[in-house]
């Protein structure tokens, strides 16, 4: 399952020159580390490259890495053509979470974009869906509490 | 609910629209889902989708819980389709403890995957013609349900919740005669099925409200991240048990089923056929079930989990099934993300309803076979797409808009 | 080509039995090995509460044997699980993670009542009575 960390993948050719690290996930995902700022230039690489039916945007994950005061975001991306899941993984800061929106690019990005941002506070700067107290009782989200942070204590 | 417009003072073509709410309480199946349909005369111009009827918080109470406590918890996110969630998360498990189940238990994980596909396609299947008002076949195809239920009940134990997914295995064996009965069983349903697959074909009804409505191409099907029957019917071929190849799939023959029309009778025969396909995995892993332990001893299995993470997939029979587990050691995980198929499926289509008849709105949800448990255990989402700026009818009379 | 066969199928069918049950006149077929209500067999029981700690919903509570009970040498702390029916989700977690595999497992799926309903009668009806009077030591008599 571990690969050489310096070798670059195949299916990750399109987006060498953004790329700051790449690591594997198991099972066999890999794993690209980006700046947070270039996510969505990864994206739309990859999408130039495969095309828009060659591949199609999955999941989004964020973690509160409460230790490292970071919060992490990782976008699952499932490649058609090579078979093949790979995770834009970005790191922002914990106190000021924000990151470019992937909504223009892939409107599959909206649920959990809207979720990390009610459940994590993460802003997505070009979205104009997210809202607060999407689920958390109203309560809750006054006092600016989010959920899924480990310090919440909900 | 409607508004009238009040006064013109302008000479603009104002089309007057009325808001309908399709649900919360019934809108296709008995699950809480709001859709705000926005009319003008009979064809919608707007949708919305509020949700969040069903909440539950499982993702912060998955934290709380043990690695195995969570199995249990994973496998209740969806009564439906309960042991691909237990499945896909024991999986992610299992990639963290660097562990490989015997092949006798990914044999039976398959089936038991295959009997809910059968199942809840069934289920969706029987919905749509209740649907589109075909009482009758409802009837009967549920009728028929109960006898995949009973499969599910010999093999795991209970009809519904099978929590039949351990880590390191399964939690029951098949002996012979369990297998007999199965195979009675999988040969009273084929014929059934086969039968309304015709009955969909061909009737008339539902071809009138099923075909050429709620069409998706394949670009819409990947941008939105479509999934499952939704995006196979659209020719898209994603089906996470060949790509990901888990469990028994990468031994046991079967074919991803894809039509290229994209509208509610397509989704509808992608159903029929993949429970066709269904059957015949079944009956391949009743005949080609391999010897050896599948059953592991709960007792001896590590309390403690190592540092590691995880992604795993699943195709649950809505579409694609996605955990994420981390763990940073000790006995409970770190984080775990649960994307549902549905979670995708209903969300994003919601502007596809735009440009259809009103009456349509329920038979292409039904369609879409939506799961608002699976969907709602942590979200609520207010979704407006296209033209963000809520303009009233009165406003823009008023020439405020 | 709506000459599809549904019409005769319907009328064979008005001839025919009812496909739904008539519960209660008749009884729900089971299977016998279907998860239904489990109690703990206190013969074996050893009182080291491992179910209460992974009981998923947390329906299972540890009491004490209450006197006038023979209680087997080993339980030392002569302690007992009392599940919950109406918590318990029937996973049977309980019974795969026993060490002595004391959960005697039944087919039993009929629960509803007004009453709260639990696994105490049913365990301690595993346990003989004391013929003699209850003594303070442990383990009161042997089998």
């Amino acid at each position: 399952m571990s690969s050489d960390p310096l070798e670059i993948p195949d299916v990750l050719k399109p987006i060498e020159n953004l790329l700051k690290g790449v690591t594997v996930m198991k099972p066999g995902r890999v794993v690209a580390l980006l700046e947070p700022g270039d996510v969505v230039k990864a994206y739309v690489a990859l999408k130039a490259r495969y095309g828009e039916t060659g591949l199609y945007f999955s999941t989004l994950v964020a973690t509160d890495l409460k230790d490292e005061g970071k919060i992490r975001i990782d976008y699952y991306i499932n490649v058609l053509e090579k078979n093949q899941y790979v995770v834009l993984r970005t790191y922002v800061p914990r106190d000021d979470p924000r990151i470019e929106s992937l909504l223009k690019e892939a409107p599959a990005a909206l649920p959990g974009e809207c979720e990390a941002y009610d459940l994590l506070g993460v802003v997505f700067e070009g979205n104009p869906h997210l809202r607060r107290a999407f689920f958390v009782p109203e309560e809750v989200a006054e006092k600016d509490i989010f959920p899924l942070r480990k310090d919440a204590g909900v | 609910m409607t508004e009238e417009v009040s006064k013109v003072d302008k000479v603009v073509e104002i089309p007057m629209t009325v808001e309908i709410p399709v649900g919360p309480q019934h809108p296709a199946v008995h699950e809480p889902i709001l859709i705000k349909v926005y009319a003008e005369g009979e064809y919608v111009v707007k949708a919305e989708a509020y949700t969040g009827y069903n909440h539950r918080g499982i993702e912060k109470l998955a934290e709380k819980k043990t690695f195995y406590q969570d199995i249990f918890l994973c496998g209740r996110v969806c009564g439906i389709c309960n042991a691909v969630h237990a499945d896909c998360y024991v999986r992610a498990l299992e990639h963290i403890l660097n562990k490989e189940p015997p092949p006798r238990a990914k044999y039976l994980r398959t089936l038991v995957m295959e009997l809910e596909r059968l199942h809840s396609h069934m289920l969706i299947l029987a919905v749509t013609a209740e649907i589109v008002g075909f009482d009758t076949l409802f009837m009967h195809m549920m009728r028929d349900r109960e006898l995949i239920m009973k499969a599910k009940e010999i093999v795991t134990g209970n009809r519904v919740l099978a929590d039949y997914i351990m880590v390191g295995g399964v939690r029951r064996d098949l002996n012979s005669e369990k297998m007999d009965k199965l195979k009675k069983i999988l040969t009273k349903v084929e014929p059934r099925i086969r039968y309304y697959w015709r009955v969909f074909e061909e009737d008339v009804t539902l071809n009138k409200r099923l075909v050429e409505v709620g069409r998706l191409t394949p670009a819409q099907v990947t941008s939105h991240g479509l999934l499952g029957p939704v995006a196979r019917a659209s020719g898209v071929a994603t089906d996470s048990r060949y790509h990901d190849a888990y469990d028994a799939y990468a031994e046991v023959p079967f074919r991803i089923v894809t039509r290229k029309e994209g509208d509610c009778m397509a989704r509808s025969l992608v159903r029929f056929e993949e429970m066709q396909v269904s059957l015949e995995i079944c009956r391949y892993i009743l005949n080609h079930l391999p010897e050896g332990e599948a059953v592991p001893d709960e007792r001896r299995l590590p309390r403690r989990f190592p540092e590691g993470e995880a992604f795993t997939t699943v195709e649950a029979p809505r579409g694609e099934l996605t955990y994420y587990v981390m763990s940073k050691g000790g006995v409970n995980p770190y984080r775990v993300k649960i994307r549902t198929p549905s979670y995708n499926n209903i969300i994003n289509t919601v502007p596809f309803y735009v440009g259809h008849m009103v009456a349509d709105v329920p038979a292409i949800l039904a369609s879409y076979d939506p799961c608002i448990s699976c969907m709602e255990r942590v979200t609520v989402i207010d979704l407006r797409r296209g033209t963000r700026k809520k303009v009233s009818v009165r406003d823009l009379a008023r020439g405020e808009a | 080509m709506a000459k599809i066969p549904l019409l005769k199928e319907v009328v064979k069918l008005i001839f025919s039995k009812p496909a739904t049950i008539q519960y209660p006149r008749e009884e729900t077929p089971v299977e016998p090995d279907a998860r239904g209500r489990q109690y703990a067999d206190l013969s074996k029981c050893v009182g080291c509460s491992l179910c209460m700690i992974e009981c998923p919903p947390k329906a299972i509570r540890m009491e004490k044997i209450p006197e006038g009970y023979e209680v087997p040498k080993r339980n030392a702390r002569k302690i007992y699980p009392v599940v919950d029916y109406f918590k318990c989700i029937y996973c049977y977690r309980c019974v795969t993670v026993c060490p002595t595999k004391a959960y005697v497992v039944t087919n039993e799926y009929r629960l509803a009542s007004d009453a709260p309903v639990n696994s105490r009668e049913l365990s301690l009806s595993t346990l003989k009575k004391a013929s003699q009077e209850p003594s303070q030591g442990e383990g009161v008599s042997k089998q």
